[in-house]
């Protein structure tokens, strides 16, 4: 079975780090949410169709794709105003920042 | 925290004030069911969030979401025995048919509910939040209550023009919504694998507005659904209409023949 690429999210005081997630088209993909917060959020993507509660200073996975090229944007339930970020489609070759 | 709030009532309360609504009006007469399927499903969501962390180390991490879609998948099959029980049209048996709907309420209250644990669990601690929060409360509750008294109103007028069988249906459609919505829950835990989208209506009505929220609950409506939860919709919804219909119409001349 080929590996799947893992792409890393932090997020801190409310904010995602990197707000935007490069990933590479019509492959699936494993989003690994780092919260480093003192309290619980919510992932939520209504155009990925994902939602997952991350707890306070734990992390979550979330197995996104294979995704058409465009923009998906994601943000957390709980701070919806400053918790946000965008999953970027590319059809270009992505480097991984891991892979299985 | 004041909007956040009321989103999330609208999207967690709501599908619990929904499906009471629809029990209420589909049940006769004793309502004392409905006190005991909250403390039963208040005190079911206690339990399932103080072991969350554990549950949640299941099955290679993916027991939350497959705790969540068990959840739903007993609520629809709960919704099917409601229908038999009607279908064999015997008063005597409502025991069962209480039973039932409290299990459905319970059900729905842990799966929806935990949601609201974990947010005021986490938040009530910060400063200056509670104030905001109280308010977001009460207008989130607020808007549930008016929506729930309009189904309300709604699911009676059916019932007086059509009988049980329409508030059935009602009871029907809402929870093959809500099964099918747990169904990327286990698409994001690669559980099955599910990502082709059917089509996509974001800019006609999107999820993530009102009547997004409301058609949500209502019937399941997503803006970008799977080609799987489609199909799963439709099987769900379809085959026990086709099979209960069969065997009322069945009953029907059985009784009929008996006279």
């Amino acid at each position: 079975m080929a590996g799947v690429a893992e792409y890393h999210v932090r997020l801190k005081d409310h904010l995602f780090f990197p707000s935007q997630v490069t990933i590479p088209a019509n492959q699936k993909v494993k989003l690994i949410i780092h919260n480093q917060d003192n309290t619980p959020e919510e992932f939520d993507s209504f155009s990925l169709n994902r939602e997952k509660v991350i707890f306070a200073n734990n992390k979550a996975s979330i197995f996104i794709g294979p995704l058409q090229p465009g923009e998906y944007d994601f943000f957390g339930e709980y701070n919806p105003n400053t918790a946000r970020g965008t999953v970027i489609v590319e059809h270009q070759k992505q480097k991984s920042p891991d892979v299985n | 925290m004041l909007i956040n709030t009321v989103i999330l009532f609208l999207r967690d309360a709501l599908p619990i004030f929904v499906l009471v609504v629809y029990l209420y009006v589909h049940l006769p007469a004793n309502k004392l069911w409905l006190l005991s399927c909250f403390i039963a499903g208040a005190i079911f969501s206690l339990i399932y969030i103080s072991q969350i962390h554990v549950i949640g180390q299941w099955f290679d991490g993916k027991g939350i979401e497959l705790s969540l879609w068990l959840c739903q998948s007993f609520v629809y099959l709960l919704a099917l025995v409601l229908a038999y029980e009607l279908s064999r049209n015997q008063p005597s048996n409502n025991h069962l048919a209480y039973w039932v709907a409290g299990g459905m309420v319970s059900l729905t209250l842990v799966s929806k509910g935990s949601n609201f644990i974990v947010y005021f669990e986490g938040y009530l601690n910060q400063h200056n939040v509670l104030l905001t929060m109280l308010l977001g409360t009460f207008l989130g509750l607020g808007i549930c209550l008016s929506l729930a008294v309009l189904m309300y109103l709604a699911a009676q007028w059916l019932k007086q023009r059509l009988g049980p069988w329409s508030t059935w249906l009602l009871i029907h459609i809402y929870v093959t919504g809500q099964l099918v919505n747990t169904l990327p829950l286990l698409v994001q835990v690669d559980f099955i694998d599910a990502s082709d989208t059917a089509w996509n209506s974001q800019n006609v009505v999107s999820n993530e507005f009102e009547f997004g929220h409301l058609f949500n609950v209502l019937f399941g409506y997503q803006a970008a659904p799977s080609i799987v939860q489609v199909l799963v919709y439709v099987f769900a919804l379809l085959v026990p209409l086709i099979i209960f219909y069969w065997l009322k119409q069945n009953l029907a001349f059985h009784s009929g023949n008996k006279q």
